[in-house]
């Protein structure tokens, strides 16, 4: 049922693209068919830089769906380099090194997975910049 | 003038052998059982996990033919969480806009016809399915990175967060439509289960079914009473929190408490959106009615309890343990608060309140409503 959903926020999805404003100069993620601050219509995509410091996180325990993914899920809010917000998945990290001001950059992973025979859907999640952990 | 004339509530609680037809009846023939009513010109259903578990679609036709009193029209809406705030939104324009006269609000959801992984993707759903919710975030997870940022930004310890949930225990404890209706200390609060850190279970609104039911009416038709509805009023905030200009402030709430006067007029009783202890605390602060990072200190030392100086704010225990049944409860909300202006709410109580509020919002923010009432 997911299928179709997945299948058009892909680009984004894969490529960091997010959409500039070019009535109020803010840019934001995933990209909308209207400025989010502002609501102008004209807008371009960029792409977004890949690397962010780690504004907040959190340890999920309480985990959506079956349990073949299993706890725990890390989530972050990232700031990237030029200041767009956005909401992650974190990977490749343990809940104690996790902290704030932590430089993290994409990577593609795989999020999710329709059952047993279905789809996987992939996608960028953050993982700690090498070295700076 | 729309006046609040019976209320009706279900226990919430683990109904398992209770449908939402069943819940929503029993809330209906409560309300209803001193009114002299024999018809109903329109049903306005609120509920949000129905759609998604029974499936039931045309909710509100189903359940109006099943109330066993003659009901004109009736409609569902939905706002996720918001949906009962919503719900009397849609009847207080009906009424005014002289569409109808008796209009009956119902609100009912379940949270355990399915194990809890189930519920939580269902409830992930509250958030933006396009962005946030792509990752598996569960229910609790941007509101656990914005109480992460509270306590940081502000430099407030985890255990003065600890009396919100403690104060809704000790509220529920003595409300008989609760769900937790127990004490809890506030030092127990941080080493509970973590749901997500740092949010615990104690944090965290339980998982309970629940329906309650209002009667609004225009005149004087069911003859006394509970409350009159002065404002309803909405707004639409941002569809995530990386995209607010500060995490910790609800724009969209400020803007309408200062459209409404919130912070310059006295208000006595408050019923809001704590669906976590985090969000309590910033509604406290967006609506103007704490200074920014003080509200967690302020509940700590008593300023919003029963005999504080502040307004007495979920006197019911609130979403954290009165319970959450996430479209009812914006229904529940104005029940409670209409019972407390008459002075008639079976727990604990400010007496002579004469003005009071029902905030709700969905998840981070998304939409809010705020209902204000004053006494007759």
């Amino acid at each position: 049922m997911v299928l179709a959903r997945w299948w058009r926020t892909r680009i984004p999805r894969y490529r960091l693209i997010g959409a500039q404003c070019k009535s109020c100069g803010r840019a934001h993620y995933p990209p909308r068919k209207a400025c989010p601050y502002c609501g102008s219509t004209e807008l371009e995509q960029v792409m977004l830089p890949r690397r962010g410091i780690l504004e907040s996180y959190t340890v999920v325990q309480s985990i959506p769906g079956d349990t073949r993914f299993q706890a725990p899920i890390i989530v972050g809010l990232v700031r990237l380099e030029n200041g767009v917000r956005l909401v992650a998945e974190l990977t490749d990290v343990q809940p104690e090194e996790l902290k704030l001001g932590l430089e993290v950059e994409a990577t593609m992973r795989r999020i999710r997975e329709d059952g047993d025979n279905g789809t996987i859907m992939y996608g960028l999640k953050f993982r700690p910049v090498l070295g700076k952990s | 003038m729309v006046y609040v004339s019976r209320v009706g509530m279900v226990k919430i609680g683990r109904h398992y052998e209770k449908s939402p037809r069943d819940l929503a009846f029993e809330a209906v023939r409560e309300a209803l059982a001193d009114a002299d009513i024999d018809s109903i010109d329109y049903l306005v259903v609120a509920s949000s996990l129905t759609y998604m578990q029974s499936p039931q679609l045309d909710l509100a036709a189903y359940i109006a033919s099943s109330l066993g009193l003659p009901v004109k029209s009736a409609l569902a809406v939905e706002a996720g969480e918001n949906s009962g705030l919503a719900a009397i939104e849609v009847a207080v324009n009906l009424i005014r806009s002289h569409a109808a006269e008796k209009v009956l609000v119902v609100g009912v959801d379940k949270l355990t016809d399915y194990p809890s992984g189930p519920t939580y993707e269902m409830l992930e759903a509250l958030y933006d399915t396009e962005s946030d919710a792509i990752y598996r975030i569960g229910h609790a997870a941007p509101l656990a990175m914005l109480m992460r940022i509270y306590m940081e930004k502000y430099g407030v310890d985890r255990n003065t967060l600890a009396y919100w949930p403690a104060m809704m225990h000790a509220h529920a404890k003595e409300n008989p439509y609760a769900m937790l209706r127990f004490a809890i200390k506030p030092e127990k609060v941080a080493t509970a289960m973590p749901i997500a850190d740092p949010i615990t279970l104690l944090d965290a609104y339980p998982l309970g079914d629940g329906a309650a039911a209002v009667l609004l009416t225009s005149e004087d038709q069911v003859g006394d009473h509970l409350a009159r509805i002065k404002e309803v009023a909405g707004a639409v905030g941002m569809p995530s929190i990386a995209l607010r200009e500060d995490p910790l402030m609800l724009e969209h709430v400020a803007k309408l408490s200062n459209e409404l006067n919130l912070s310059e007029e006295k208000v006595d009783i408050i019923e809001l959106h704590d669906n976590f202890t985090i969000m309590g605390l910033l509604l406290l602060e967006s609506l103007g009615l704490a200074p920014r990072g003080k509200a967690a200190e302020l509940v700590a030392t008593g300023y919003f309890d029963v005999d504080g100086e502040g307004p007495l704010v979920n006197a019911s225990g609130g979403l954290k343990a009165r319970g959450h049944p996430i479209g009812a409860t914006g229904v529940y909300m104005v029940a409670e608060v209409a019972l407390q202006l008459a002075g008639k709410f079976p727990g604990v109580k400010r007496p002579g309140a004469e003005k009071g509020l029902a905030v709700g919002i969905n998840a981070h923010g998304s939409s809010t409503r705020i209902v204000v009432m004053e006494s007759v």
